[in-house]
């Protein structure tokens, strides 16, 4: 049997320009309803006129490696699949929106038409097809990578190897799978 | 700040549990307590005995009602996973509830029981077997009262491990938490038993009430002596969790937490019962009972019991890791 692969991001910050076409097309691609999302951009704005500063940075599930939100699932409902992309299955969750308060990322939400907990799949219905996320797809200036860690052949394993890069909140412990290059 | 998530459903539902197995304790330790075979405070036991089901089932339909769907809410019994202390909380819930329902029974009498019995229609079926079931189980008590001992503190003390088990939160992210929440639940429970007890109309028992009373003030003073390790501790720690304590130190929960949980909830019914008890402490009589100040202290200290909740699920999601 081959290894298990593992999927990560990897995320180009100073590229985005917070057009918000990623935000878009997972909403498109996954039915999220009006008023939630699965995935955003936090921006943040500094500095003083006339030396402005601004800088956009995408944020969604981390998909974890040690996830909060599925070691608190009192149903198993959020589970972690082989290679590595955390999971809601909608039939199994009671709606107690326990791993929505245990995900430091405020990655979840509470979806009003399935009444159950949602978040970014990674597209894991698209990967499986061997396709890129949504946002990957449709990001125009390219500040998405997807792939296997394990695969060192892939794009997103040369950019780690060659660049620096941050995960967000290392200090949970969750060990978070979005890579930010510096 | 965040959304809350959970909100009040779930605040009164940590409240009813823990009230739940704070009389069921009492009335525990009272059936437990004997002299020549008898229990020593019967009336208290008996009283807890009665009360002791009814907040913890409010509080699980509440618990259920705030599911996004509720009818699914048996999947938490199907699975089990020692990982989330809402499975694990879920089953003691149940097992919990069981037992101080048998006890109730346990503790009618032979004419209550009946009454209770003769109101089955008819026509109900399997009738004759529900009848069967009409036995004097006065016998149990004792046995049910240490069976449900650990049941009781496992619920009055799984309401805090359910916060303190997420990481992610560094306000509910200790040990005390639980501790804290377990003493809460003792101490409302005792005072909700002193409020029963004072209600009752005829002749009072110093007794009984010099054994509340000594039980609450003990209560009390162990929950305060958890909140302030919670707070020297949290301040001197990490950055996340100093700035998650500033939500109660200057932040918006401040008023409620010093003013209302520690001062109105925790302090001021401590100082009552104690002025009550000062004759017995400096050994020159027995205890006052005066009605209303004995009602006061008792009230507050359930009020207490459900600020410091509030406190607790919304401070709490309000903090987080930058
Ligand atoms: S980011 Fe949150 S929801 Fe996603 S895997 Fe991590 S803990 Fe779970
Ligand atoms: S809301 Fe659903 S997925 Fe989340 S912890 Fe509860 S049962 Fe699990």
């Amino acid at each position: 049997m081959a290894n298990p692969k593992r999927y990560a991001m990897v995320l180009d910050s100073r590229k985005c320009i917070d057009c918000k076409a990623c935000v878009v097309a997972c909403k498109a691609e996954n039915d999220v309803p009006p008023g939630v999302f699965r995935n955003r951009i936090n921006a943040e704005h500094g500095g003083a006129f006339p030396r402005l500063r601004a800088s956009f940075d995408p944020e969604q599930c981390h998909h974890c490696d040690n996830p909060s939100c599925v070691r608190v699932c009192p149903t198993g409902a959020s589970f972690q699949r082989e290679d590595g992309i955390v999971q809601v299955r909608e039939a199994d969750c009671i709606g107690c929106k326990y791993c929505m308060i245990a995900c430091p990322y405020d990655a979840r939400f509470f979806n009003e038409e399935t009444r159950v907990v949602d978040k970014c799949t990674f597209c894991a219905h698209r990967v499986d097809r061997g396709e890129l996320p949504a946002c990957v797809e449709t990001c125009p200036s390219k500040v998405r990578t997807f792939g296997d860690l394990t695969d060192p052949r892939s794009a997103l394993h040369a950019l780690l190897e060659s660049r620096r890069y941050r995960v967000l909140k290392p200090q949970t412990g969750n060990g978070p799978q979005l890579y930010y290059l510096l | 700040m965040r959304e809350p998530v959970w909100e009040f459903l779930i605040v009164n539902y940590l409240f009813l549990g823990g009230l739940s197995a704070g009389i069921f304790f009492v009335s525990a330790f009272c059936t437990w307590l004997q002299t020549d075979g008898k229990p020593v405070y019967p009336r208290i036991a008996r009283t807890g005995a009665l009360l002791a089901p009814w907040p913890v089932a409010l509080g699980s339909f509440l618990l259920i009602f705030d599911l996004g769907k509720w009818w699914r809410f048996w999947k938490l019994f199907v699975i089990f996973r020692w990982e989330s202390p809402m499975s694990i909380g879920s089953w003691l819930l149940l097992v919990f509830t069981g037992i101080t329902l048998v006890n109730l029974f346990a503790w009618l009498t032979e004419d209550e029981r009946n009454a209770l019995f003769a109101r089955i229609p008819a026509r109900t079926p399997g009738r004759a077997r529900i009848l069967a079931l009409n036995r004097d189980l006065g016998s149990w008590k004792r046995r049910l009262a240490m069976l449900g001992f650990p049941f009781a503190i496992g619920v009055g003390i799984y309401t805090g491990v359910l916060l303190g088990a997420v990481q992610a939160r560094p306000f509910w992210n200790t040990n005390l938490v639980a501790q804290l929440f377990l003493f809460s639940a003792l101490s409302t429970g005792t005072a909700a038993l002193i409020l029963a007890r004072m209600v009752e109309k005829g002749p009072r028992d110093l007794a009984e009430f010099r054994f509340l009373y000594t039980l609450d003030i003990c209560l009390i003073l162990l929950e305060f002596f958890i909140v302030l390790p919670y707070l020297i501790h949290g301040q001197l720690s990490v950055l996340a969790v100093r700035e998650a304590l500033s939500l109660v130190l200057g932040g918006p929960f401040t008023f409620i937490f010093w003013g209302l949980f520690l001062g109105a909830g925790l302090l001021l019914p401590l100082a009552i019962e104690l002025w009550e008890f000062k004759p017995v402490l400096m050994g020159s009589g027995t205890l006052h009972i005066t009605r209303g100040l004995a009602m006061t202290a008792a009230g507050l200290v359930i009020f207490g019991g459900y600020v410091l909740r509030y406190v607790f699920v919304f401070a709490g999601q309000a903090s987080g890791f930058r």
